[in-house]
């Protein structure tokens, strides 16, 4: 036979082989060292520090697992947080993550290895990025073969979508979840592929550490139970399926149990009632296979079906029964507002507040995933045309993943591992098309030859359609089979693509000669996915470096040169508090920064990120919203010390507290609609204004106030300048009567306040500090004390 | 019934020199909602009231091109409609009124509004339901939670002696659309369940569906930004921001692209004659390459900062 | 030349054998005009009997300053220049409210012209007569100007002494704002009223009552002498007029052969003033769970918690402190926001000075306080705060096995004993039997 360029004769296939797995080996140790060290952005630009929010408490809270053992950590109850409430931090946390770092801390201890818990911590997500490109390589390799599962590896080790949540420093639960999630899937698909209990028992462990390390293990449970269902509805009811979820579901759900935060949530919420149906429903659909495998007359076939239909309609009954009753709590707000979107913006401002919780536009996707996002629907396309089991997992992934990943920016996260997995496929399946050098002879030839043709392609680039065991296909699946090769409408295109998408499924019938003539072909084919791959990387690089890799606490600035510029203020002004303020010191601030004073001012705080009172933030929200004089009984009632705000608007760091303020506003609104109104916080033409013509309540809130107390006096007589609004802030500025200004940082993005104590002579602090200025008081009225005598 | 009542309170209607007993007139004559010009508002505001109002300030007439006006009338008169529905003593107490720009420019000027609509919600000053905190200045409702009747006879509910009866009519033809149009479903299912049966179908949808969602169609949904920015320019500026129409182009680009790798893979080696196999790999490859470089091209206009670029 | 006088008045302190002492200090700056310095030499030699450091200052004169860099120079002040319309540059009404912050105690002696002084009576929500109108009585009848008034001090008050004569007091009544920490040491008779005998205009007092309401400056509401206890625990002394502590009322008689109570009256009050009598202070609290005895850094929701605080009283005639069980009305607040539990702090028989009591955690985890605020007119304010979280119990502090959940072990037990005997009764199951079986299933 004809090839496109000369291949090696003398070579035996072990030798082939061995070679093939040596190099798959290197590959994906070379990939590991890529997505490693492309996450070290962060600390060569910066500095070893803990990112942004949410990774500040989980350092402190590891930093108390690691010094005072698990049990300690179970039982904490943090003082600080919450002041006064405090939190039950031991029952409120996914403990994964620190449990994690925390064994890392003592194994590598344990080796004599002092390592700083710090340094655990932020580099703890990156070397897990290692371990998510295994893992997806494992599951794409159930997908194809081994070479789509190298190139997923690559994909998803390098991809911006998933670095945005694991770069070296961002230590926060998704830094491990992506693994657990392929892994748990690969299991998963693995117990369904063989039937085996053990890989179940394998998902159902690895599902528990999911639920211990991210709330997104909803996304497991729902995902797999679907699987099933969609599956059973196919008609490819198995042995091995039941076996695989049944597993995985019994141990998995009495393991997740076990995490305090979640106790009995798993037979209670809406969110995890889909698994329980399921499991329900491929009881009796396995009954039902049991009873007509020994039963054989057809009337009593169709009262089985009819029960069985009765039992599932029962059971949706039931449960909507137990919903309305309220036995099952409703989905909690987070999950309700994925469906209805509408619904946290008008309900729960808190989540509609949070960033990561907006909506997702195209330049993000692209940003993110760069080629894959185009290349995804191919795969999704190539997942069709041999439609095994495991291809139906990933095309409901697939769906599924997008529409979040729309809905919500942070669910992008989940979306990357199925994209990488699924352009992998599509992308190998391009280069075997075309790196397969045997050359098809104008002819018609038989089915063997082609078949030696696979095999031969198998040899050259490692990989091999008949290696992936197939499934013995029931007859249901000859039947789609079979429906897929029924005649259809044909034009010219399509009548190709059914001859194509016969596959490997296809028996039988002799296949058109499939092959590339020539080399220039082959050749352009490749180059130019080279270059698309090769550009690949460099965006991920380019937006690694730029995009993701600064850790919100430190800013960085370049100036006319060129040359960096660190803005440092946040940790100014945090080791300010820490040194100079009593150790009790309460300090107020918006709930973004609650975990970063907690973190690394070591001071109690009002509200933090953790963010389950809505009342307690309202609070805060209304004290920053009103004016001083309704403000401050809010102040001493909660014995606050020091208010510490963000103001951006002196070097344009546009994320602070006033643009902010509306959802302050807007969270105090819900809970005290008659003495705050959003409305008033506008001007009468309804812009928000922060200049001459800001309105009346805005100028006498305390926000407002703080923001641009003295500010103005820093223009020394020219006209005061917002640099984020925009706007020309008023020449004379507020006046602060019961808060002193205590610190502020060096560009003013911080800016500390001191709560004054209740005046001396028990007059109102106003009137005192008019008094202390020397102004005259006008005589006050004196109260009659005279009796009516009757 | 209503008619009789108001057939009652006839005589009355004459003899009356009580404020409140003109304002029933008035609000039975106008079926719950008081028709309000200058005087009658001021009757109706009256400092000595001992009496609730909800007034609606508003811009009916077409010149004045008032949409959300025309928008919210309707959930008004639901709701006053409702109003009128309940016992005599207490649906006297309180008034629902409109008063149109037209019909009173001079309280507009006199309140300082220069938007519509709005609505005012008059504490009463005087008598037994006077709040107790004293204050008897109006309190604006927030729009912000749309113009639905349900929540807004919700806030009103706080001032009327009793709530407001309102519930959101049952909407039959929907419901009945809904039912027939399943029962049309499982009818023609059998008909097209060789079709439903079919893969293909399946991954057109699911293709499609991921498409729409990954050009960000539901940044379009939840935030309704409109289709184009109008003037011709239907690429909204900033990162994070998108229009209608940018949903539809990069949708299309990325199906063209995905499309073309379809072809290559899975068309292309089925040729039989080389020649139109390599004009294919030829043709296909260059799709590929100038849809992504315009793609690109795209991207950049998005996200100025953005370093690389293709051919153009 | 300040840490001179300190020593010597140390000296001074430890030296004299004088029986009363102030539990702030002997410092005295007494600011008065010289000429009318020995009119009151009968109470400055009292204060001086006592063991006081008198300094005296011309209102004008620069030094010696009342406070140098921050520090007061004197332990108490008394400024009996009522009449001096301005002092030198260190004495102006800001600076005195900043001695009090430094809890230096002041007597401040007002007249019926207007002074910086009386400006400073309205930042103690005191509200003085309009220029030029003293009190005046025309009861008892007698013989001085109505303008100078005998008034029989309430014996109930706890500052003065008991069974002190009529005082006798000319100057301007005040009439108190709704100011707790203010209290009327001595009330204007019941029939006198102010009135503008001296230069003062009669439409001035008219507008005025017209706006403090009918009979404003009348009657027994009004008080001549009225003591101030600032939040920082300074305390001030406001007497309407300065002669009352002169020698010629101290002599005067009241009545035939009965001597005026001025004197006593006058020592009374710089008693109070000085921080001799009722200044108590708490030395120490401390709290456990009942039956314990070292304190527990976290209570757990429903323990039972002991809380006892030790309070002394300042005794003059020692110049020591003493337990003092004198007091019963003390209150404990257990407080998170809200007080969660407000008990009585009783004195604990047989532990003088100790008072203490018991009561159960709230069933509500968060950061509580023990606090104890107790304000009384006249006694030093006593205030405590001691921060305690109180916690949610251990994931292993719950009871272990509850009857409720029965159902659940009798399922659990059930299953695993239904497990058992099918495994044993599979392995032990007949072989031929699943041959049948399997022949049936194919």
């Amino acid at each position: 036979m004809t090839t496109a360029y000369p291949l090696p004769s003398n070579l035996s296939p072990a030798t082939v082989a061995n070679t093939a797995s040596l190099l798959r080996i290197v590959a994906l140790a070379l990939i590991s060292g890529a997505a490693i060290a492309s996450r070290l952005f962060a600390v060569i630009n910066f500095e070893s520090i803990i990112h942004e929010f949410d990774p500040w408490f989980n350092y402190r809270a590891t930093r108390v697992l690691a010094s005072q053992g698990f049990y300690e950590f179970w039982n904490w109850f943090d003082p600080t947080a919450w002041y006064p409430l405090g939190r039950v931090v031991g029952g409120t946390v996914y403990p994964g993550l620190m449990a994690t770092s925390g064994v890392i801390y003592n194994f590598l201890h344990a080796l004599n290895l002092p390592v700083d818990i710090r340094n655990v911590c932020v580099l703890l997500a990156p070397g897990f990025s290692a371990l998510t490109a295994w893992a997806t390589y494992m599951f794409t390799k159930e997908m194809k073969d081994e070479s789509a599962g190298l190139l997923a590896a690559a994909f998803i080790g390098i991809v911006p979508g998933y670095i945005s949540r694991s770069v070296a420093g961002s230590y926060d639960n998704e830094a491990i979840a992506i693994f657990l999630l392929m892994f748990t899937f690969y299991c998963w698909i693995k117990a369904l592929k063989q039937g085996s209990a053990l890989f179940g028992t394998i998902a159902a462990i690895f599902y528990f550490y999911m639920v211990a390390a991210w709330g997104g293990y909803v996304f497991i449970t729902n995902m797999i139970p679907l699987h099933a269902l969609v599956l059973i509805l196919m008609g490819r009811f198995s042995s091995r399926l039941y076996v695989g979820y049944s597993s995985w579901y019994a141990i998995g759900t009495l393991a997740s149990m076990q995490v305090p935060f979640v106790g009995f949530q798993p037979v209670k919420t809406s969110e995890h009632m889909g698994a329980l149906a399921v499991f329900g429903l491929l009881q009796i659909v396995a009954f039902g296979q049991l009873v007509r495998s020994h039963v054989s007359s057809a009337q009593f076939q169709k009262l089985l079906y009819a029960s069985v239909v009765a039992t599932g309609i029962l059971g949706t009954a039931v449960f909507g029964l137990l919903t309305y009753k309220g036995w099952i709590a409703p989905w909690t707000g987070r999950f309700y507002s994925l469906w209805d979107t509408g619904y946290a913006k008008k309900y729960i401002p808190i989540i509609a507040s949070v960033s990561e919780h907006q909506p997702t536009a195209w330049p993000s996707f692209f940003m993110d995933l760069q080629f894959l996002i185009f290349l995804f629907p191919a795969g999704v396309i190539l997942c069709f045309r041999e439609l095994r089991d495991e291809h139906i997992f990933v095309i409901i992934y697939a769906v599924m993943a997008s529409y979040f990943a729309g809905v919500m920016v942070r669910l992008m996260l989940t979306l990357t591992p199925v994209v990488c997995v699924a352009s992998a496929v599509a992308l190998s399946t391009l280069l075997d098309t075309y790196i397969d050098p045997k050359e098809p002879d104008t002819g018609d030839d038989t089915k063997s030859e082609s078949e030696a043709t696979v095999v031969s392609a198998s040899g050259t680039n490692g990989s091999s359609f008949s290696a992936t065991p197939t499934p013995t296909p029931s007859k249901k699946i000859k039947k789609a089979a079979a429906a897929a090769a029924a005649p259809l409408p044909t034009s010219g295109i399509i009548s190709d693509l059914v001859a194509a998408t016969g596959g490997p499924t296809r028996r039988g019938e002799p296949i058109k000669t499939k092959g590339i003539f020539g080399m220039d072909s082959r050749l352009i084919v490749i180059m130019h996915t080279l270059a698309m791959l090769s550009f690949f990387v460099f965006h991920c690089t380019w937006v690694t470096s730029n995009a993701y890799s600064s850790p919100s606490v430190v800013l960085a600035s370049t100036n006319q040169d060129g040359s960096q510029h660190i803005i440092d203020d946040f940790r100014e002004a945090y080791y300010w508090l820490r040194q100079n303020t009593p150790e009790d010191a309460v300090v107020m601030s918006w709930w973004d920064y609650g975990y970063q004073i907690a973190g690394m001012a070591d001071r109690p705080t009002l509200v933090d990120n953790n963010t389950w009172n809505n009342t307690h933030i309202a609070t805060v929200g209304k004290a920053m919203s009103s004016t001083e004089e309704n403000a401050y009984p809010i102040l001493r009632k909660h014995d606050v010390d020091y208010v510490l705000v963000i103001f951006g608007g002196l070097i344009g760091y546009s994320g602070d507290d006033i643009n902010k303020f509306l959802w302050m506003v807007r969270i105090a609104q819900g809970v005290w609609p008659d003495e705050i109104q959003e409305p008033n916080y506008f001007t009468p033409q309804g812009e928000y204004r922060i200049d001459d013509m800001a309105s009346q309540t805005m100028k006498n809130s305390l926000m407002y106030k703080m923001s641009y107390y003295r500010f103005a006096e820093l223009f020394g007589g020219n006209q005061a300048m917002d640099r984020v609004r925009q706007q020309q802030v008023p020449k004379v500025g507020p006046t602060l009567d019961y808060l002193d200004e205590a610190f502020t940082s060096e560009n003013w993005i911080v800016r500390i306040y001191q709560v004054k104590k209740e005046d001396l002579l028990g007059r109102d602090l106003k009137s005192a500090n008019a008094f202390g200025q020397g102004k005259k008081r006008k005589r006050t009225k004196p109260v009659p004390r005279r009796r009516a005598i009757v | 019934m209503r008619s009789l009542f108001a057939l009652l309170l006839l005589p009355f209607a004459f003899a009356a020199k009580d404020p409140q007993q003109q304002l029933v007139d008035l609000s039975t004559a106008g079926n719950g909602v008081i028709k309000l010009d200058a005087t009658t508002f001021d009757l109706l505001t009256s400092p000595k009231r001992t009496w609730s109002a909800a007034i609606q300030l508003t811009a009916l007439d077409k010149r004045r091109r008032c949409t959300p006006c025309m928008e919210f009338d309707p959930s008004w008169n639901m709701v006053a409609k409702s109003w009128t529905s309940v016992p005599k003593e207490q649906r006297n107490t309180h008034f629902f009124a409109t008063l149109d720009f037209d019909d009173a420019p001079t309280v507009f000027q006199k309140l300082g509004l220069s938007s519509a609509p709005i609505v005012y919600v008059y504490p009463p000053a005087e008598g037994p339901r006077q709040p107790a905190n004293g204050k008897t200045a109006p309190s604006k409702y927030d729009f912000s939670t749309g113009f639905e009747p349900g929540p807004l006879a919700e806030h009103i509910s706080k001032h009327t002696p009793i709530p407001v009866p309102y519930k959101d009519p049952i909407d039959w033809a929907r419901w009945a659309s809904m039912a027939v149009g399943g029962l049309g479903l499982l009818f023609v299912l059998r008909f097209i369940s060789p079709i439903l049966t079919n893969r293909w179908t399946w991954a057109v949808g699911t293709v499609v569906t991921s498409l729409i969602m990954t050009s960000g169609y539901m940044f379009t949904r939840i935030r309704n930004s409109p289709y184009s920015g109008g003037g011709g320019n239907w690429i909204a500026a900033g990162y994070q921001n998108q229009f209608g129409q940018e949903v539809q182009v990069v949708a299309f680009i990325y199906g063209l692209l995905a499309f073309s790798f379809l072809m290559l893979i899975m068309i292309v080696p089925y040729q039989s004659s080389p020649y139109r196999q390599r004009m294919q790999v030829y043709l296909w490859t260059g799709v590929i390459m100038i849809i992504y470089s315009i793609l690109v091209s795209l991207f950049r206009v998005k996200n100025r900062g953005y370093p690389f670029k293709l051919f153009l | 030349m300040l840490s001179f006088r300190r020593i010597f008045l140390l000296i001074a302190a430890v030296t004299s054998a004088v029986s009363a002492k102030s539990s702030t200090g002997d410092s005295v700056l007494v600011v008065v005009e010289p000429s009318r310095q020995n009119d009151y030499s009968i109470f400055f030699n009292g204060l001086k009997e006592k063991g006081y450091e008198l300094t005296f200052r011309a209102p004008k004169e620069e030094k010696p300053v009342i406070i140098q860099d921050d520090v007061p120079s004197f332990a108490h002040v008394i400024l009996f220049a009522s009449e001096t319309k301005n002092f030198a540059k260190d004495i102006t009404p800001q600076s005195l409210v900043e001695l009090l912050s430094l809890k230096t105690n002041l007597i401040i002696a007002l007249s019926t012209k207007q002074t910086p002084l009386s400006s400073l009576a309205a930042e103690f929500s005191i509200v003085l007569p309009p220029p030029g109108t003293p009190l005046v009585s025309y009861f008892p009848e007698r013989s001085e100007p109505p303008s100078v008034i005998p008034i029989a001090p309430d014996s109930s008050s706890s500052i003065l002494s008991k069974d002190i004569h009529p005082v006798w007091f000319s100057g301007v009544p005040m009439s108190l704002g709704n100011n707790p920490l203010l209290f009327p040491i001595l009330r204007a008779p019941a029939e006198s009223f102010a009135a503008e005998v001296d230069g003062g205009s009669a439409d001035a007092l008219v507008d005025s009552a017209e706006k403090g309401g009918e009979g404003l400056w009348a009657g027994s509401q009004l008080s001549v002498v009225t003591g101030f206890q600032a939040l920082g625990g300074a305390r001030v002394t406001w007497v309407g007029g300065v002669e009352l502590f002169s020698d010629e009322y101290a002599k005067k008689e009241v009545s035939k052969s009965v001597e005026s109570g001025n004197k006593k009256f006058a020592s009374d009050i710089a008693t109070w003033t000085f921080q001799e009598t009722l200044v108590l202070r708490i030395d120490r609290t401390e709290h456990h769970l009942v039956n314990a005895t070292s304190p527990k850094e976290h209570y757990t929701t429903g323990d039972e918690v002991e809380f006892a605080a030790y309070i002394s009283k300042f005794n003059p005639k020692t110049g020591k402190w003493d337990p003092c069980a004198c007091r019963k009305d003390i209150q404990l607040d257990f407080t998170m926001l809200d007080p969660h539990v407000r008990t009585a702090l009783p004195p604990v028989p047989g532990a003088p000075g100790k008072y203490g009591t018991a009561f159960r955690v709230p069933d509500r985890h968060g950061v509580f306080k023990f606090v104890i605020d107790y304000k009384r007119k006249g006694w030093t304010h006593l205030h405590s705060s001691t921060t305690v979280p109180v916690v949610p119990p251990r994931h292993d502090g719950y009871p272990r096995f509850l009857s409720a959940a029965w159902p659940y072990y009798a399922g659990a037990i059930s299953t695993s004993v239904a497990f058992l005997l099918f495994s044993a009764l599979w392995l032990a199951g007949d072989v031929r039997e699943m041959k049948k079986s399997k022949g049936k299933s194919e």
